[in-house]
């Protein structure tokens, strides 16, 4: 029997990538300390840490914890700030053989309008991934990312800045209905949707009575959440993407290439792995490898044949 | 015998994530477990540095190394998506950091060595793991203890697990032919991560050198032993016990002074240093999300005149967790 050739390529918009496989952002910094482990040329694509106009320092420690299969953080969007990013971070990161998506967060839409506007025009700067639902910083975006109207407005104002690069809006999962605001995103422009952010949570030391975090709220991510995560790429997959034909970069608790599979059945195009990074510094290029032996497996010569293909018959 | 000596190399090896399998498993007092790696010959690592050790969050590989039967067949069916194990409690996710303690060259072979303390489910699984069994290892990670150069004296103080880089840095000193001593603070005798030939001797408010330490085996190192309850040595903090056997040395003395232990022990001691004017670097000590720099948790405070506020945070993991103790914000 011949096996297909495999071909791990897709497309995120105008985005091409050679496999389905991206970093998150917040987990892979700004791709210079995971280069110390691989080529992030291997990879699908790297999504950076958020930026913001200025630097920001952070939350007080502590800023994570360990919870049951999965971890809660909240950095407090801890970044270089554009300047800095552009000067020093995205040069390198440009030097790779791999699309440069960063996420950008803000706490006023003329903020958001800047920072996409000057990386709009950066050399290297593939995507811009709009963060609207950082659970963790009051002036993160999460208040852009819940009302679908105030959704529709940013992203709208974000659009007619931005031409070169991709336009990808991540969605939060801290909402009744995630295909309002995914709707919302396409409606106003989004070229891909990206989901899902951490969910909101807590830890609490039962003694002490100390929250785990500073912060006091962080967002929960790890294996913990990928049900979750699954349901709502589905959901996004059969009420917006699969009919208005926009891909999903799904994520939320990836560590294995079975997990891949499963979200690109639910609907995504590619995948970003975020906390696994943490647990194996080796699992973006482990997951591209997994995959290509899962198509084998399938039968399948590319992961765009799998997009969406559930089986309901029992 | 084998003789076994000190690395001393000053180059250390770009970090990996390796499979490194016990060599040995030691008590080492009351919780504590001192594990010995074996290493590749080409590894480098310098006392401070650390390494980050998978308490195996994959049941395949949980089951692999405490040699349970597996129970999939791994040649046939498509491994199973098993991710965490929900049912066995608060399993592990992230890894978790040790200190390298001591890295002991044996012929080819290089045996690493790392001080557990067993704190919860994670440390506790790493503590357990059996003679031959992989440990899955990325390191070596962050930067390390700078000796003094010239002839200064050392005086290395280490608090409960705290004592695990100072020991390696003892070795270290010693090879360089520097002066060396030795403090190890714990709250009673049996919290100090270390074995006696003979119960070590109260010596109440004396500052005495006490014999005997079997493992480590330091050679000719000045040991101090200091309890809180003076169950063994001295009776009192590592800092008054450094305190005291600075003033022996004589005030006119240059001593350089180092530290790996709890925050408030690192904090007298930089001001024990301050007031010495002498050079302090510690090793902090903190909760690490990656430890290779990118999940931005480990955030120290530390002093910045180019800030407007004064101080800006760095990371623990990669720009530790050795610091100058003058750069630190105390709180």
């Amino acid at each position: 029997m011949t096996r297909p050739e495999i071909d791990l390529c897709v497309t995120l918009g105008r985005i091409a990538m050679k496999n389905p496989i991206a970093t998150a952002s917040g987990c892979a910094g700004y791709g210079e300390e995971l280069a110390r482990f691989y080529d992030p040329s291997v990879l699908g694509a790297i999504v950076t840490k958020s930026v913001t106009l200025e630097p920001r320092q952070g939350h007080p420690p502590p800023r994570l914890a360990e919870v049951r299969a999965g971890m809660i953080n909240a950095i407090g969007l801890a970044n270089v700030g554009l300047e800095a990013f552009l000067d020093e971070k995205l040069p390198a990161l440009a030097a790779y053989d791999v699309p440069v998506i960063v996420n950008v967060a803000g706490s006023t839409r003329e903020e958001y309008l800047e920072v996409c506007a000057a990386l709009d025009a950066a050399a290297g700067v593939a995507g811009i991934e709009l963060n609207v639902s950082c659970p963790n910083v009051k002036e993160g975006g999460i208040e852009f990312g819940l009302d679908p109207a105030v959704l529709t407005r940013l992203v709208e104002d974000v659009r007619a800045k931005v031409s070169r690069a991709a336009l990808i809006v991540k969605l939060s999962p801290n909402i009744t209905d995630i295909a309002v605001t995914a709707r919302a995103a396409v409606d106003a422009g989004a070229e891909v949707l990206s989901l899902i952010n951490t969910l909101r949570g807590m830890a609490i030391d039962p003694w002490t009575g100390r929250p785990a975090l500073t912060n006091v709220i962080g967002g929960v991510s790890g294996p913990a959440i990928k049900p979750v995560a699954l349901y709502m790429v589905r959901r996004v997959w059969e009420e917006v993407a699969g009919p208005r034909d926009v891909p999903i970069l799904g994520l939320g608790g990836i560590q294995f290439a079975e997990d891949v599979v499963e979200f690109i059945r639910a609907g995504a195009t590619a995948v970003s792995v975020g906390t696994a990074n943490f647990v194996d510094p080796l699992t973006g290029p482990q997951l591209v490898d997994g995959l290509r032996e899962a198509l084998q497996r399938l039968g399948l010569a590319s992961p765009r044949d799998l997009v969406g293909a559930l089986n309901l018959d029992r | 015998m084998v003789t076994e000596s000190v690395n001393v190399h000053s180059d250390t090896s770009p970090p990996q994530r390796l499979g490194l399998a016990v060599l040995e498993r030691r008590d080492a007092g009351r919780n504590y477990t001192r594990l010995v790696l074996a290493a590749p010959p080409a590894w480098e690592s310098l006392p401070g540095q650390f390494v980050n050790i998978l308490c195996e969050s994959d049941p395949r590989a949980a089951a692999a190394s405490e040699r349970r039967p597996i129970e999939w067949d791994e040649g046939g069916e498509w491994p199973v998506a098993a991710g965490l194990e929900l049912g066995r409690g608060k399993w592990p996710v992230v890894r978790r950091p040790l200190s390298i303690s001591r890295v002991l060259r044996d012929g080819a072979g290089v045996r690493l060595e790392v001080l557990v303390r067993q704190v919860g489910p994670g440390t506790r699984f790493l503590a357990a793991r059996p003679v031959g069994a992989p440990m899955d290892v990325v390191g070596p990670l962050g930067n390390h203890f700078t000796p003094p150069d010239d002839d200064r004296l050392c005086v290395l103080v280490g608090g409960g697990c705290g004592v695990a880089p100072i020991f390696g840095l003892a070795d270290w000193v010693r090879q360089l032919g520097r002066p060396c001593v030795l403090i190890l603070g714990a709250t009673t005798l049996d919290e100090v991560p270390a074995v006696f030939r003979s119960p070590p001797a109260a010596t109440g408010d004396a500052v005495a050198p006490c014999d005997g330490m079997a493992d480590p085996d330091l050679g000719s190192v000045e040991a101090i032993l200091s309890t809180d309850d003076g169950s063994a040595g001295f009776r009192g903090t590592a800092i008054e016990a450094a305190r005291r056997r600075l003033k022996d040395a004589g005030d006119d003395r240059p001593v350089a002074l180092y530290g790996c232990g709890p925050e408030r022990m690192m904090r007298a001691l930089a001001r024990l240093a301050e007031r010495r004017d002498a050079p302090c670097q510690v090793s902090l000590e903190c909760f690490m999300g990656c430890g290779i720099g990118v999940c931005l948790s480990c955030a120290a405070k530390v002093h910045d005149p180019a800030s407007e506020t004064g101080w800006t945070y760095r990371l623990t993991c990669r720009d530790g967790p050795v610091i100058d103790a003058r750069d630190v914000v105390w709180e």
